[in-house]
């Protein structure tokens, strides 16, 4: 397989769940507010937060209202963390790549960029939000659906799951760190909705159910903690997603300082134990975690995409 | 009186007519109409096409045409236009009611393309090693020698089966006598073959009802059969050689095909910085396994960009090395460097004379009159009768540069006037043909529409002839310039045979 040809489709990975997760995101920070009173509800902010995104925005004319949020992270070509940007980052490696993939995979994810690019251009009122962002994360679930049913399971395949589990890796970080930061005050008015606000955590990274099958006890910041980044069986868990990227790692050529640096990672995150509050700890450590992931991306780029040329 | 819930026994009043096709007021005029003849009436082969088309309405009509319009987006079917900003890709312009070419016709028109390309073949492996030819004074010395696409390093070059152009589209017109010529040979790089494949794909899905009434030659076994053409030309005698497509990239505007080529054949695509010419001057491409060998590149990059050690110093897009791993033998090119000598558009009016030379043939498929603006009997007719002529210049493709004298202005005239007295070597000219047309869905109505037609001949230990070819169509009322980048559509193409049950 080319060099080339690898690395477009590792970032068609990365871009398509990326896209997915941010999607998650809104969703579920949209219900959220549905069940909050108004002065507990986190600010939309946390949006940019999640996407390291604020920098930017702040820079942009609009005020931090709702309405502007909700449309700089889904349909701002400016923005490249916007889900359109994702997207259209996603088709362009695919459309470079096409001759390798499943032709049903390229017409799907041109069509979700299509359907979302009609959108794009205008607001996303809350009436419509539900259906627009569950038709992403959809779609892209099919579309990762589709390339495992009906791809040959070879180096690309595996090329496009190292980009899909490291962005799920990094995403699920960033999600807990917004959430245990930003969420989670220690005022008094927030304690009664301290629970429903880490079932939200659980939700957006469609957790929640699986968390109670798995765990069997209440919800507990502790726990959630536990399972979001140690599960090893829950398919967005960080330490389940780096076990898929040492999965796909074993079966590359030449792969050794590449899971050298995936194996770091995955001992560093068994090794920590959760059960303290979360607070400025958990933050340093996520920090350091989300180092040590783009550690195993420079890996991977030096070993497969640039050989020889680091 | 009250009648709820009671069935009138009396018929309802019957609905307003149906808005339908009315095939009276279709009128080709002067021109010769692939579907509907003078009389108006359906040609053998196209009967059951004008009666399914009779009975739709034209609402029905437009609808199919819709999915068609929409599956073209979704399936991402699209070409190029140069310097449109942003928004590079345009969907591809497909009419659903397809063009239609009878069988018995179609063998005969097969036979001329593979005529013609041998001969062509023979010609070119001809000029490059004795020039028997120019010797024998069939083709002027000096015509060659003033040939931009005439490349020296190429002199004394041996492919394989001394064939040059492997691919090639020939494009065919039909005049309003009925006969058809071709118009020009496109020996170097030509496109649309994906067009023609995506095009019956589309059809399928929109017509299907059609497929059932009708006997078509199928058009999906080209991307097979040109890969079985590539793999003949593999220097090295193993089972599966290494068969790649060369690409200029994502900015090209056939990337789509290319794409969709190396697809279809399982091959690699590549880019000229995706290769690399060892010190063995073997080609190697890159790959996350380190270099690995190439074998045969079919490269969809011009002559000029192929290898900036030999050509285009400042090409990125080729591979240094390339063209000396060819000479060397070590890597198969489809089409070989320098087969543009023969489809230079003064080299085109010698093909007949070409044919009968190698072929000791007449040719079977005619050239359009053409007049050479270098020989001086010939420019004074094409300088008096400009406003009835099509100038072409000698190397240029895409319909970029020429004239077209009925649908010209007298500025646009005088232009080419000066251009053919300061360059009469590169510019030709040919009567305006009066293009046949064919029935084209244009917003609510359907009206006829000037085409031509692009086979693609395969060529390499044996020949190989796309069942039809894509028709490209004039969309714009009266236009004759058929091109997708000028505003052009496109046709399925059915060779329909009116004998099979």
């Amino acid at each position: 397989m080319l060099s080339r040809t690898a690395e477009r489709v590792y970032w068609l990975g990365r871009f398509l769940e990326r896209s997915e997760n941010t999607a998650r995101l809104m969703l579920v920070r949209h219900q959220a507010i549905l069940d909050l009173p108004k002065e507990v509800q986190p600010g939309w902010e946390i949006l940019l937060d999640v996407l390291g995104a604020h920098e930017n925005f702040a820079a942009l004319p609009g005020v931090a209202n709702e309405k502007n949020i909700i449309s700089y992270v889904f349909g701002e070509r400016d923005n490249p963390s916007s889900i359109i940007s994702s997207l259209t980052s996603a088709r362009e490696n695919m459309r470079t790549t096409r001759e390798i993939l499943p032709s049903e995979a390229w017409e799907r994810v041109n069509s979700l960029y299509l359907s979302v690019a009609r959108r794009s251009t205008k607001d996303l009122p809350r009436g419509m939000r539900h259906s627009v962002l569950t038709n992403i994360v959809q779609s892209s679930q099919q579309i990762t659906g589709l390339l495992a049913g009906s791809m040959n399971q070879d180096a690309a395949y595996q090329f496009i799951r190292l980009g899909r589990n490291l962005e799920r890796a990094d995403m699920s970080t960033r999600i807990i760190d917004a959430a245990s930061a930003g969420l989670m005050g220690d005022e008094e008015y927030i304690i009664p909705f301290r629970n429903v606000l880490w079932i939200s955590v659980l939700q957006s990274l469609s957790a929640y159910q699986m968390y109670r099958l798995n765990v069997q006890r209440n919800v507990s910041p502790q726990d959630v903690l536990g399972f979001l980044f140690q599960s090893p069986v829950f398919p967005r868990a960080v330490a389940h997603c780096l076990g898929e990227i040492e999965y796909s790692v074993k079966l590359l050529p030449d792969n050794a300082p590449v899971l050298k640096a995936a194996v770091k990672v995955r001992r560093k995150l068994k090794a920590r134990d959760f059960s303290d509050q979360p607070g400025a700890a958990l933050h340093d450590f996520i920090d350091q975690l989300q180092i040590q992931l783009e550690d195993v991306h420079v890996a991977i780029a030096n070993t497969w995409f640039s050989p020889g040329e680091s | 009186m009250v009648q709820s819930g009671i069935k009138s026994p009396q018929p309802y009043a019957r609905k307003k007519a149906r808005s339908t096709i009315d095939w009276n007021q279709y009128d080709s005029g002067e021109f010769y109409d692939e579907i509907i003849s003078h009389s108006g009436r359906a040609r053998p082969a196209t009967r059951s096409l004008v009666a399914f088309i009779r009975k739709q309405t034209i609402k029905h009509l437009v609808s199919r045409q819709h999915a068609a319009d929409l599956a073209i987006q979704e399936m991402g079917i699209t070409f190029t236009v140069y310097s449109e900003g942003q928004n590079i890709d345009r969907s591809w312009p497909m009419d659903i009611i397809p063009r239609i070419i009878p069988l018995q016709e179609w063998r005969i028109l097969e036979e001329g393309l593979i005529q013609r390309l041998t001969a062509l073949n023979m010609f070119i492996d001809d000029i490059y090693n004795k020039q028997q030819i120019l010797k024998d004074k069939i083709v002027p010395q000096d015509i060659i020698n003033s040939s931009p696409e005439f490349l020296k390093e190429c002199v004394g070059a041996k492919p394989r089966y001394g064939v040059w152009s492997h691919i090639c589209g020939s494009d065919l017109v039909r005049d309003n006598d009925g006969t058809v010529y071709v118009l020009e040979d496109n020996l170097r790089v030509p496109s649309g073959v994906s067009y023609m494949l995506e095009n019956r794909a589309i059809s399928k899905r929109v017509l299907p009802q059609l497929f059932d009434r009708n006997s078509i030659l199928p058009v999906a076994d080209y991307p097979s059969q040109l890969f079985d053409m590539l793999v003949s030309l593999s220097p090295r005698a193993i089972k599966h050689p290494e068969i790649v497509v060369m690409t200029p990239g994502v900015f090209n505007s056939a990337y789509f095909e290319h794409a969709y080529l190396a697809q279809r054949m399982g091959a690699e695509l590549v880019e000229g910085a995706d290769l690399v010419v060892g010190s063995d001057d073997k080609v190697y491409m890159k790959t996350i396994r380190g270099l690995s060998p190439v074998d045969v590149i079919y490269r969809r990059i011009n002559d000029d960009f192929l290898d900036p050690d030999v050509f285009r110093p400042e090409s990125a897009l080729g591979t240094p090395g390339l063209f000396r791993a060819w000479r060397k033998g070590n890597v198969g090119l489809a089409n070989a460097p320098g087969a543009g000598v023969a489809d230079d558009k003064v080299i085109y009016t010698f093909v007949p004379a070409i044919i009968k030379y190698y072929l000791d043939q007449d040719p079977i498929i005619p050239n359009v009159p053409s007049f050479l603006c270098v020989n001086s009997t010939h420019r004074k007719h094409v300088l008096e009768n400009l406003a009835n002529m099509v100038v072409k210049p000698a190397n240029e493709s895409g319909g970029y540069g020429m004239l077209v004298g009925p649908a010209s202005t007298k500025k646009e005239r005088a232009l080419f006037a000066d251009l053919i007295k300061k360059n009469p070597r590169n510019y030709m000219a040919q009567p305006a043909l009066k293009l046949s047309t064919a029935p084209t869905l244009c917003g609510k109505n359907i009206e006829p529409r000037h085409l031509d037609l692009r086979p693609f001949v395969l060529q390499g230990k044996n020949h190989y002839v796309t069942a039809g070819g894509l028709t490209r169509v004039a969309l714009r009322k009266g236009s004759l310039v058929v091109n997708s980048s000028q505003g052009g559509g496109s046709k399925d193409t059915w060779i329909v045979d009116t004998e099979a049950g």
